[in-house]
């Protein structure tokens, strides 16, 4: 039997509302000494909540969910008071009394999930949440919790076996009266289980991406406008800025958030033939930046006629255009990845926020889920087992289309629990009338 | 009284798990006795007059790799041949043959009586004697007593049979052979779990009774397959055809109506009966929609009319079979020769089993096929060929082989099994073999004859054979690795004619051949290989085609058995790992893996409960190395 943990459920200094939630078999001993009485199962009930030598703490609803109908599993007692920290304190000091431990960050998802009331991807996305540092990474996290993920998983999975269910019939029971797919038909299934798995690749790639942001560093020659952009973008001067070129020796930093996508700006030394040892290694500096970043802004002068661009990096690469204010152009997007702006006034620095948005796969307010990078690498390994399975139904290979399939099957499970040949084998016999 | 001698491995039941366990155990060198109740029913096909099919004819190729039986009788029994998934790649193409029930018997009990080491005795064991959990002797019917260091229990569908034929209901093995009853109840009350499972077979039919003008006529395959690398089709008898009919609705409303009366319906039959092999009551009420079910009429031998017709396997009453029957086109004036019936019999839960097929509980104490709860006769052959091996190393003090999942598809039996158990009876499908690509019928021989070969199971006459035709596959490989196709050559024009096939730039042969299109006949008949043999082109071809499958499986395999080498120790508990949901606890308590790649297996496993599992399995070891 594990101990009775309690914590305090709600953000601290909020004010309105303070729940401090208790989860253990110790329950009904401590709402005995602090209501009173038991109250009775999950019904709101308006009471006194007092120390044990009768000074009343607070008031409020107290909520008793017995075992196992709780979040947790396990017999859950919930008092809503009115929130002031010292009143929470002075409660949670008297459970504390009872011989009940405070919980540990998580710990009643963990006890949830261990006690099956969470699947293994809604725990994780309770973790999510709970070290998530954004809203929107919340709202992101929230989806998963209620199960949308899962459910969208096991939507896929039922897709793959059902289609495994007719092209492993056919393998193994040539002999028998089915009606098995045609290719056409297994090639459109193909297809809608491949954009269903991109779509989730997408929705989780970009939940991801607000939970851990994006790394983004500003590169270019020296003087075009690099650390002025940086001000600009966070507000404040974070980088000294001048006239003279190779002013920024050393890389800045700063994190701005973007509607709640977290970005860390790097400012980086211009980079440009030098032999002064300081600058070099200022340089060096900004390449390991650069060579690390998700994104690179490439700022460039406007009015520079043969547009540079960098070397190949693992990030994606933005050229800013910037002192458009200079050559009179209008500032904004030039194109999808090209941006002219003015950092004097800010001018077009929106726009160029909107294009790092969209390299972070950034989805306005709606459909991220909090995706793990397993959950994501094996969502890919399962796209690309479906588009092998494709290439082989074009050549009518029927046992590799077979083979592609039970790899994307099992990729799945990793994510929700694997399907055995027996469970695929049950699926096929309660479909088909099999056997002589 | 005491039998006059003592062997070192007894194997109990001669059917096609107790003839390849007896054979198997006699070649590596035991001295073997086969103990059964009837010498004439040793390698009687008590249920249809077939071998292979596909999943099954892989294990057959695989027990012929190991120096079996099962294969070379069929091809001297064998009366129909038929490649089966013909139009499909190869790994997923299988070999079924009907066979003449006479001749497979003949051809079985001859391998028995010209086996050197083997001796065999009829009469019926009916107890066992242990001396503290180890099993060192079997007592008969006629009181004799006979010592072994090894036993093997291959009792098949006898163990506590029972029949039904409509409401009534007799102890009974097979049609016409008693039950082991007595040996039944000493069994349970040994530390095994029991459980009853059922089977059922179809009523036979006088063929001399049957209109074959009304049904549809299936003719063997030509060129005529074999089943045995050792097979030539001079070995085999006249071909006869197999034919197709139908049931319709009339059959069916008859079958509907007698339902009442049938004991799978009125739950006097506890045991689970397969899914893929239901009953034809079962197909009529769960497939309601269906109007009509496809029958295989299947000739029971060359010197016999009794027909066997695969698809109506019924436990009604005998007037609504006969009735049935008669509804049935070609069938209207058909004699019923025996009745259909079906048997519900003990298994034991093969997780008891230790991969060697020894029980954990009682030691030196095998266990081989239907006891084990599978079906079939191969599945039980490939077993009952492990059981006699390990019996006889095991008396000889030698560590047991079994064969992996990524070995044979024996392995992928054996390893269902033991980790899984049965809860109905276990057949073989493609679809269990996750390396089903490398587990070929064509290469069942380069995956195991060697190894076959070290433990004494492959006599010398095989691995010649095996030699010859493997020293001929590496020269085809070698050739094909060797030779670039220049641009404009004759042979480039030679091969892009008959293979239709363009080429724009100098390639390398084992390039070429990877396109789907290209097939062995177009080599030979471009002159490529015009003096290798057309079939080991072809099967050189195969892993050529496979390549980057066979590739990535390779690691998968890899994987496995790093998760394999992890062993979970013994009193693990799995109650006490915090992170697990009930479902996987129960279902890992139920289990009780062995190692962390047994657990990898079980449906609903996660990474995250494994990566617990493994850590759980480390510190434990670690507390123990300190303690
Ligand atoms: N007119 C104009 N001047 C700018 C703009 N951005 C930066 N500057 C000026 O250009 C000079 C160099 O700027 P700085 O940010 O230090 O460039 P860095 O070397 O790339 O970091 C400073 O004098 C800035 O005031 C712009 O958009 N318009
Ligand atoms: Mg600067």
């Amino acid at each position: 039997m594990s101990e009775t943990i309690c914590a305090v459920a709600t953000p601290p200094g909020r004010g309105g509302i303070g729940i401090v939630r208790i989860s253990g078999s110790a329950c009904q001993r401590v709402a005995r000494e602090l209501l009173g009485f038991i109250p009775s199962p999950r019904t709101a009930i308006h009471t006194d909540f007092c120390a044990p030598d009768g000074e009343t703490l607070d008031s409020g609803i107290a909520l008793y969910f017995p075992s196992p109908a709780s979040y947790t599993g396990e017999d859950v007692l919930e008092l809503q008071g009115h929130g002031s920290p010292i009143a929470l304190e002075r409660i949670v000091g008297c459970i504390l009394d009872q011989g009940v431990r405070l919980a540990n960050p998580g710990e009643f998802t963990e006890r949830a999930f261990r006690n099956d009331k969470l699947d293994l991807a809604q725990a994780e996305a309770v973790a999510d949440l709970i070290a998530s540092g954004s809203a929107e990474a919340g709202r992101a996290a929230t989806r998963s919790l209620t199960g949308e993920f899962s459910l969208r998983i096991r939507e896929l999975d039922q897709r793959v076996l059902k289609l495994r269910m007719f092209i492993e019939s056919a393998i193994d029971f040539a002999e028998e009266e089915i009606d098995f797919l045609g290719d056409t038909e297994q090639q459109s299934r193909l297809d809608e289980m491949r954009s269903l798995v991109e779509a989730l690749i997408d929705r989780s790639t970009a939940g991801l991406t607000m939970q851990i942001g994006l790394d983004v560093a500003i590169a270019g020659a020296p003087n075009v406008g690099k650390s002025s952009l940086l001000n600009r973008l966070l507000g404040e001067d974070r980088a000294i800025v001048t006239a003279t070129a190779g002013t920024t020796r050393d890389t800045l930093h700063g994190d701005l958030s973007l509607d709640g996508l977290p970005v860390r700006l790097t400012d980086t030394a211009g980079l440009h033939a030098s032999d002064d040892p300081i600058e070099l290694m200022g340089m060096e500096r900004a390449q390991t930046a650069l060579s690390t970043a998700d994104c690179v802004l490439w700022v460039i002068d406007d009015a520079d006629e043969n547009l540079s661009t960098p070397d190949m990096y693992r990030g994606k690469t933005l050229v800013v255009r910037n002192k458009c204010d200079l050559t009179g152009n209008t500032p904004g997007a030039v194109g999808k990845t090209e941006f002219r702006t003015c950092a004097l006034t800010g001018a077009g620095l929106s726009d160029v926020c909107e294009g790092l948005k969209q390299v972070a796969g950034f989805r306005a307010g709606t459909d991220a889920f909090a995706g793990r990078p397993r959950h994501i690498a094996a969502l890919k390994r399962v796209d690309d087992a479906l588009s092998q399975a494709a290439k082989e139904l074009s050549v009518r290979e029927g046992e590799l289309v077979a083979e592609n399939l039970r790899v994307a099957h099992e990729s799945l499970g990793e994510i929700v629990g694997i399907t055995t040949s027996d469970d695929l084998l049950g699926e096929i016999f309660s479909t088909f009338c099999i056997g002589k | 009284m005491k039998f006059p001698t003592a062997f070192d491995v007894i194997v109990i039941g001669g059917g096609h798990a107790g003839v390849e366990a007896a054979l198997a155990s006699a070649r590596v060198g035991a001295s073997t006795l086969l103990l059964t109740q009837a010498i004439e029913t040793i390698g009687q096909m008590s249920c249809n007059p077939a071998i292979g099919g596909i999943g099954k004819s892989h294990l057959v190729r695989e027990i012929d790799a190991l120096g079996g039986v099962m294969a070379t009788a069929a091809d001297k029994a064998g009366i129909h041949f038929r490649i089966l998934n013909n139009s499909k790649g190869p790994a997923v193409r299988a070999t079924r043959v009907q066979a003449d029930r006479v001749l497979y018997r003949n051809a079985i009990r001859q391998a028995v009586e010209r086996q050197s080491n083997l001796s065999v005795f009829q009469d019926m064991m009916v107890d066992l004697t242990l001396q503290s959990d180890r099993i060192c002797s079997v007592s008969t019917r006629l009181g004799m007593e006979i010592e072994a260091r090894a036993v093997v229990l291959t009792t098949g569908t006898f163990l506590g049979g029972r029949i039904f034929v409509g409401r009534e209901q007799h102890a009974g093995g097979r049609a016409g052979d008693p039950a082991s009853v007595e040996l039944a109840e000493k069994l349970r009350s040994l530390p095994l779990a029991a459980g009853r499972l059922k089977t059922g077979t179809p009523p036979r039919i006088d063929g001399s009774t049957v209109d074959f003008s009304k049904l549809e006529e299936q003719p063997g395959d030509e060129p005529r397959p074999v089943m045995s690398f050792l097979g030539t089709r001079e070995m085999h008898p006249r071909q006869v055809s197999c034919h197709i009919t139908h049931t319709n609705v009339r059959t069916h409303d008859i079958i509907r109506r007698a339902l009442d009366q049938s004991p799978m319906f009125t739950g006097e039959i506890e045991g689970v009966g397969p899914r893929y092999c239901p009953s034809i009551e079962d197909k009529v009420v769960r497939f309601a929609e269906r109007d009509q079910h496809q029958i295989f009429v299947e000739p029971e031998g060359l010197e016999t009319t009794e027909l066997y017709p695969n698809g109506i396997s019924t436990s009604l009453p005998f007037d609504a079979q006969y009735e049935a029957v008669r509804s049935i086109r070609g069938f209207e004036n058909a004699q019923i020769t025996r009745p259909g019936y079906a048997i519900e019999y003990d298994f034991f839960d093969p997780r008891g089993l230790l991969p060697s097929l020894e029980t954990k509980n009682i030691e030196n104490l095998f266990f081989a096929g239907q006891i084990n709860g599978t079906t079939g006769y191969e599945e039980a052959a490939a077993q009952g060929l492990v059981a006699g091996l390990n019996a006889a190393r095991k008396s000889a003090g030698l560590a047991a082989w079994v064969p992996q999942r990524h070995e044979a598809y024996i392995g992928v039996l054996i390893d269902d099994l033991t980790t899984m158990g049965a809860n109905e009876p276990y057949r073989m499908f493609t679809s269990r073999a996750e390396y089903r690509l490398r587990l070929r019928q064509d290469n069942a021989d380069l995956r195991l004859t060697p190894i076959g070969r070290e433990l004494g199971l492959v006599p010398d006459d095989r691995f010649k054979v095996f030699t010859t035709r493997s020293k001929k596959l590496e020269a085809c490989n070698e050739a094909l690795s060797r030779t670039t196709i220049r641009l404009n050559s004759d042979m480039a024009n030679k091969l892009s004619k008959a293979s239709g096939e363009r080429l724009s730039k100098d390639i390398p042969l084992l390039d070429f051949v990877k396109r789907p299109a290209v097939r062995a006949e177009h080599l030979t008949s471009a002159g490529v290989f015009a003096n290798t043999d057309e079939s080991y082109l072809a099967q050189a071809l195969i892993d050529v085609k496979y390549d980057g499958y066979l590739r990535r499986q390779d690691q998968a395999i890899a994987r496995a058995k790093d998760q394999m080498s992890i062993r979970l120790p013994d009193e693990l508990n799995f109650r006490e790992i915090d992170g697990l949901s009930n479902e996987l606890r129960e279902k890992l308590e139920h289990v009780q893996p062995r190692t962390l790649g047994n657990a990898a297996s079980i449906p609903g496993m996660t990474p995250a409960a494994l990566s617990l599992l493994s850590v759980y399995a480390k510190r434990y070891s670690g507390l123990r190395k300190t303690a």
